[in-house]
């Protein structure tokens, strides 16, 4: 095989890991998003920035139930039937760096995530 | 070279690019331990970070008071016997901490802990008589340590909640830099851990909770720092119009009234900023000044029930208030 070949090939390579790599930034949403990890799982994504109408939702395994009120920006557990309702008295989490609502007993957890952290952006809260 | 091996090299190297192009990244884990959710940020290599899950498990299941099986409640069951290096060590750190502190950190104060039912969430109030007679067995010098044998005094349980996740904050630190980790954030759950800078050199940057609403307070830049928040804000009920929350003054057994809302403390040690944010919180605003000014070995923020801001001279370059309308109050020698 010639030389020229070779720088070919790598040269396709690399292309198709160019392309790739920016399919994968693409598909991030680029607003606010609240993701509800359920066992460390995300299984439901909210954009929150693209809410019209308030809604709520209630997300129950063998374990119990809690219920989700979405508003445009903003994010809370309204009810929940785990013995110390720590995710109810969290209250709403909408910016970017707030802390997660947590529920232990459901192993439920909603945070705020955004793609492109801006600069300033917070690492970590302390609570 | 053959055409085959000269193709392979080729495929090798872009698969090499590629797998360059993954671990630029953090490795993340998200992690249900210690009665919290952890979240680990780690620059450097996947095994690290199992390493380090792993190593939270083994002292979960040495520390933990609520699993039956825990090395914890079969001393406290038993009222002395042998334990673990690991449990042997953290204990007599934290009676330390507890004189230190004059008693305002006191690990034996579990039993009224478990009267007011923030330990399984079952909340309720206990009567006068009832906290008496459990206070009576509250007092962390009735535990003694030979070598790895743990005696407790009559009634008398241990609690290691109070300093298990910054204990466990510093052996994580150790670990992750033995193997090489120059950056890392360590988050469990809300006890915080920074280890060197970001990859790009700047300060991890760690937010406060307002303890009187859902956003921040203030902005720390730190590195190589713990980072602790207590607050009597998240875990707390109400009954009869009354809210009970659940740092438990020890010399009281009632949830501590010292008119403050959040203690957050800046320290080295992960297990001192843990032990002294629910001390301070219990001491209140003055002791803890003097307690500051007494030691140096450490910085602290404040939040009191007028919603000031009073922050140890230490902090002031490292410190951002998130609203400018905060009052601010700086606390020097």
């Amino acid at each position: 095989m010639k030389t020229r070949s070779w720088i070919l090939i790598f040269a396709v390579l690399l292309a198709v890991c160019s392309v790739l790599t920016a399919i994968l930034f693409a598909r991030r949403p680029s607003g606010t998003v609240a993701n509800i990890y359920r066992d460390g799982v995300c299984v439901y994504s909210v954009d929150l920035s693209a809410v019209e109408e308030p809604f709520e939702f209630t997300l129950t395994d063998e374990r119990g139930s809690n219920t989700v009120r979405v508003e445009r920006g903003r994010i809370r557990v309204t009810d929940a039937d785990c013995p110390d309702r720590v995710c109810v008295s969290a209250g709403w989490v909408g910016e970017n760096g707030s802390a997660p609502v947590v529920c232990l007993p459901h192993r439920l957890v909603i945070r705020v995530e955004k793609s492109a952290k801006a600069d300033g952006g917070i690492d970590a809260v302390a609570r | 070279m053959k055409v085959g091996s000269r193709l392979s090299a080729v495929v090798l190297a872009a698969l090499l690019l590629l797998s360059s192009c993954r671990t630029a990244g953090p490795q993340t884990a998200a992690i249900f331990a210690m009665d919290t959710v952890m979240d680990f940020t780690v620059y450097g290599g996947a095994q690290t970070l199992a390493d380090a899950e792993a190593r939270v498990r083994e002292l979960e299941t040495l520390f933990s008071v609520t699993s039956e099986e825990s090395e914890l409640s079969a001393l406290n069951r038993s009222g002395g016997g042998t334990v673990s290096a690991e449990t042997a060590a953290l204990i007599p750190a934290a009676l330390a901490l507890c004189e230190r502190t004059g008693g305002a950190l006191d690990i034996t104060v579990y039993p009224v802990v478990r009267a007011w039912g923030f330990t399984a969430g079952e909340h309720r109030v206990p009567s006068g008589e009832e906290l008496a007679a459990l206070s009576a067995a509250v007092d962390y010098r009735g535990v003694s340590v030979k070598g790895n044998a743990v005696t407790l005094a009559q009634g008398a349980e241990i609690d290691l909640g109070g300093v298990a996740k910054g204990y466990t904050a510093d052996r994580l630190t150790e670990q992750l830099r033995a193997a090489g980790v120059e950056s890392a954030l360590l988050n469990l759950g809300g006890n915080v851990q920074a280890i060197g800078k970001k990859p790009n050199g700047d300060d991890w940057r760690v937010a406060i909770r307002d303890p009187q609403s859902e956003s921040n307070v203030a902005v720390l830049a730190v590195s190589n720092r713990a980072v602790v928040t207590s607050g009597g804000y998240e875990r707390f009920f109400e009954r009869d119009g009354v809210t009970y929350h659940h740092i438990i003054d020890p010399a009281t057994g009632c949830p501590a009234k010292s008119g403050l809302l959040s203690v957050t403390v800046v320290a080295e040690s992960g297990l001192l900023a843990d032990a002294l944010s629910t001390a301070l919180y219990v001491m209140g605003l003055d002791r803890a000044a003097e307690h500051w000014r007494a030691y140096r070995d450490f910085e602290a923020v404040f939040v009191d029930e007028n919603g000031t801001i009073f922050l140890t001279e230490g902090l002031q370059s490292r410190f951002t208030p998130v609203s400018r309308g905060a009052a601010v109050e700086v606390i020097r020698l």
